[in-house]
């Protein structure tokens, strides 16, 4: 399948997103506080200081709560779990911040005409992925780590360079829908590493809506939808 | 409007983008045949753990064997199959035994649902997109499955056959009330959930690495048919003007704004459909 669509360089955004190690992913979320093994990792990259191209959203807040288990507390397995906790908060900062360009570009008219499904779509995934930060700010400072409010630099400046480059709504489409799979992948490859049982639910119940999400954009790009026999982590962040 | 030739090759493209996986998972699953035994209904006893144990090793070495000779030793899924087989069993894989034994009857059962649905004349000759759904979501079913009774087999469990009996009969008591497209998809989406919900719940419940990575990969996949039949089975009760839009590529601008939102109700999925550990384990 090809990864060219409209103006957006896939390809080129998929080897910048897939590159970075978890040595270096880690440490861009800014999860470098004493007391996290994550800390030894934390010197060698800068946490972003860059706003993201529009606003970070915040719309529509979720009526449904995140699995009752993750609450306030910390997961029980620790550093190991809390490094993963803020390595998915940093990418739903991404998530979030991205679906907020989207909608700032599509209000402006840079999108040209939006059909009503697109941007019921973009506002619905933009609250999940509020939701999920929320969640996971939630474990972190309920451990009493710092919330993340920052995505990973690097991919924060891949995406923004993309996303300026996006003319229409298919391209926010392809945009959107490689994020989405990054995502899903990286909770799939987070859960068997994760020990506590908050958050493998939590981890579990959000890889779940990613990977929907994923499915309703195929079929809008006009790709079969489910087209993994057993999905892959192949694109993980790390 | 459908556009069957490209759907057709879009379905093809998407099973030669899986023909890796695919290479890796057979030889693998043809290596575990030999390995049979009676599910344990409560915690193993020491002989019988040190009687799967040397089967196991056993089993691990011709497996290992045949998966070099085919070149798939360091690939992901054929080295995490010799590694599960290579590793001693232990009390705690009596509950793992049983969750993949209830996840095959579950994968078996969405199989023979499926193979029904495509039997109905409503579904057999009627939207070519929901035809080629149906066929292509059963034969990702039917690799479930196997995949499931391969890894319980590997950790010592007799291979499920049957389809889950909890589920099946809400099948067999629905089957004649299956009058139209809408029925097959609300029937064919409480199967997704169900199977959805329970590799989610199974995620915490594991304690085998390999098959929690195993059931996040194939609950990615379930949650997607959930996505789609949600999605399907709303443009059907759109009716004429609907239906026309379950079409590959679809007229996007024409979809109803509901269309981008009905498939993930919640940000959160809740397990709340999630079928027991030993629902469909083997007695």
């Amino acid at each position: 399948m090809s990864k060219k669509n409209q103006n957006i360089d896939l390809e080129a955004l998929e080897a910048g997103i897939a590159k970075p190690n978890r040595r270096g992913f880690l440490a861009l979320v800014g999860v470098g506080a004493a007391g996290v093994a994550l800390a030894a990792c934390s010197s060698d990259n800068a946490t972003s200081t860059t706003d993201t191209t529009a606003a970070a959203g915040g719309a529509g807040s979720s009526t449904t709560t995140a699995p009752k288990s993750t609450g306030s507390t910390a997961p029980a397995g620790g550093g190991g779990d809390l490094e993963v906790a803020a390595l998915a908060a940093g990418l739903e900062v991404l998530a979030v911040n991205t679906y907020g360009a989207a909608l700032a570009a599509a209000t402006a008219g840079s999108l040209g005409a939006v059909p009503p499904a697109v941007a019921e779509y973009v506002t619905t995934a933009q609250a999940h992925h509020q939701a999920a930060l929320d969640a996971w700010n939630g474990v972190l400072t309920g451990a009493g780590e710092p919330a993340v409010t920052k995505p990973p630099a690097d991919l924060e400046a891949t995406v923004n360079a993309e996303f300026a480059k996006v003319t229409d709504v298919g391209g926010a489409a392809a945009l959107a829908l490689m994020l989405e799979e990054i995502a899903a992948a990286t909770y799939q490859k987070a859960i068997p590493t994760l020990e506590s049982k908050a958050a493998i639910e939590l981890a579990g119940s959000i890889q779940v809506v990613d990977a929907q999400h994923v499915a309703i954009l195929l079929f809008v790009s006009g790709q079969y939808p489910v087209p993994d026999v057993f999905a892959s982590t192949e694109k993980a962040a790390a | 409007m459908l556009n069957e030739p490209a759907l057709k090759g879009l379905i093809e493209e998407s099973q030669d983008l899986h023909s890796d996986a695919m290479r890796e998972v057979k030889p693998a699953l043809a290596g575990l045949t030999e390995l049979r035994h009676d599910a344990p209904t409560e915690p193993l006893d020491t002989a019988t753990i040190a009687r799967i144990n040397d089967e196991r090793r056993s089993s691990s070495h011709r497996t290992g064997a045949a998966l070099a000779g085919a070149g798939l030793l360091s690939t992901g899924i054929g080295a995490a199959l010799v590694g599960l087989l290579a590793s001693p069993a232990s009390a705690d894989e009596a509950m793992d035994i049983q969750i993949l034994q209830t996840a095959t009857s579950l994968e078996l059962l969405a199989v023979a649902t499926y193979a029904a649905a495509l039997e109905l004349p409503f579904i057999a000759t009627g939207n070519a997109v929901v035809k080629a759904f149906a066929e292509t979501t059963m034969a990702q079913h039917k690799e479930h499955g196997e995949a499931f009774a391969a890894s319980g087999k590997a950790l010592g469990g007799k291979e499920q056959t049957e389809p889950n009996a909890k589920y099946l009969a809400v099948v067999e008591e629905t089957k004649p009330k299956l009058v139209g497209p809408a029925d097959v998809v609300t029937l064919a989406a409480t199967l997704e959930e169900v199977a959805t919900d329970t590799y989610l719940a199974n995620l915490s419940l594991l304690t085998d690495t390999d098959a929690k990575a195993l059931f996040a990969s194939v609950m990615g996949v379930e949650c997607q048919h959930l996505a789609v039949l949600r999605a399907v089975g709303a443009l059907i009760a759109g009716g004429d003007a609907g239906i026309a839009l379950i079409a590959i590529p679809t007229d996007v601008a024409a979809l109803p704004a509901a269309a981008g939102s009905v498939a993930f109700p919640k940000p959160f999925e809740e397990p709340d459909l999630a079928s027991p550990p030993a629902e469909g384990a083997v007695k």
